[in-house]
């Protein structure tokens, strides 16, 4: 543990262990759901919960990454993400099987948007 | 998806691999090179970088942990924060494995576990009720693997390829990943899930502000609650039974 404390990002070996680690930490939610999953009948209001919680976690994570992005999407002002992301969610909505159609608009429209912006 | 085109478990394993060969594919290479070029333009090395859409093979933890890693965050901090970005592995896991029936559920399932991805759930969540139960864990592993392999070239290739790209056509492969999962929100059918997508899609970057390590697993637990209980209430209001919603469905399906 103290280890970890002292682990630094600045160093080679530090950085390594870092990632191996949180990918240890990142596994272990996969795992641990292999481990439970026996205990869960599908369909149950139990099974149905964990769905609710699984659909929201989802959900505010990927509005997250669009809403309030860390990177390269935080240079554009977050109204051109709303458009780009709109106008896919429209085709999407209005389209049968719009999806490829879709991701071509609201990608190339970003890439538009951040170039005139 | 049919019984035809997955007579066995090898032509199952076959057709997930074909069904990641395109959109599925792409998102995954489109994240991974908008996250190699994230790696190259905050100093960490070629390999390193690389190494974490291998083991980690998750990306908004590995966005976490190489803006952390940048702000000089210490190993402990970077670790958790990563490890709690990805607390939706264990729902996700939870919905998925119960569908695969329990004979096929051997300790190989603990490999296999490591290609649950948003990816590969979402496209799950809509293909699994078209295959045979007994076909579902081969064509997930065959999908699974494709999409984590078409990963690691592109996070190399975003890492090398980094500066040499308009910033602009940055931006859209990077948005690329987030909008795949906003658009697969649209086919999911229950109005139990619904009405959590959108109370944690409209909670999560509320949330976010006020605690970003801890947002999605509030957002998830709380808000998944919420909508667990309101669709309950609803249909008990309504004397309705099925959880499929009525007024929600499209003609198109």
């Amino acid at each position: 543990m103290e280890a970890l404390l002292t682990l630094s990002p600045r160093s080679v070996v530090g950085l390594w262990m870092i990632v191996l680690l949180a990918a240890l930490g990142t596994y272990a939610w996969r795992a641990l759901g292999v481990m439970l999953a026996g205990r869960l009948t599908q369909g149950s209001p139990v099974f149905r919960w964990v769905s609710c919680v699984t659909y929201a976690m989802v959900a505010a994570l990927v509005v997250r990454i669009i809403v309030l992005p860390v990177g390269v999407l935080a240079q554009v002002p977050l109204s051109y993400r709303l458009l780009a992301s709109g106008s896919a969610l429209a085709i999407m909505w209005f389209k049968k099987d719009g999806l490829p159609a879709a991701i071509v608009t609201g990608t190339s429209m970003m890439a538009l948007l951040a170039w005139w912006g | 998806m049919s019984t035809a085109i997955a007579p066995d478990n090898r032509a199952a394993f076959r057709a997930g691999c074909r069904a990641a060969l395109g959109v599925p594919a792409a998102v995954l290479l489109a994240g991974m090179i908008g996250f190699g070029a994230l790696g190259h333009a905050n100093g960490l090395g070629l390999g390193v970088t690389t190494a974490s859409s291998v083991f980690i093979y998750a990306l908004p933890g590995q966005v976490v942990l190489v803006e952390m890693v940048a702000l000089g965050a210490s190993g402990a901090a970077i670790v958790i924060a990563t490890a709690l970005t990805a607390a939706r592995f264990l729902p996700m896991t939870l919905t998925l494995v119960p569908q695969i029936p329990a004979s096929d559920r051997n300790a190989s399932l603990f490999a296999k576990a490591h290609f649950i991805s948003m990816t590969s759930w979402a496209v799950m969540m809509r293909e699994f009720h078209h295959l045979p139960p007994e076909r579902r864990l081969a064509y997930f592993t065959g999908f699974g693997l494709v999409c984590w392999s078409a990963g690691i070239p592109g996070t190399a290739l975003g890492y090398l390829i980094a500066g040499h790209v308009p910033t602009p056509i940055t931006m859209g492969l990077v948005l690329l990943n987030p909008l795949f999962f906003l658009l697969s929100f649209v086919e999911v059918r229950e109005q139990s899930s619904r009405l959590a997508l959108w109370i944690g899609g409209l909670s999560g970057p509320i949330v976010y502000q006020w605690s970003p390590s801890w947002s999605i697993l509030i957002c998830g637990v709380v808000g998944g609650t919420i909508a667990f209980l309101l669709d309950a209430s609803l249909r008990g209001s309504r004397g309705a039974p099925p959880s499929h919603s009525v007024h929600h469905q499209r003609s198109d399906h």
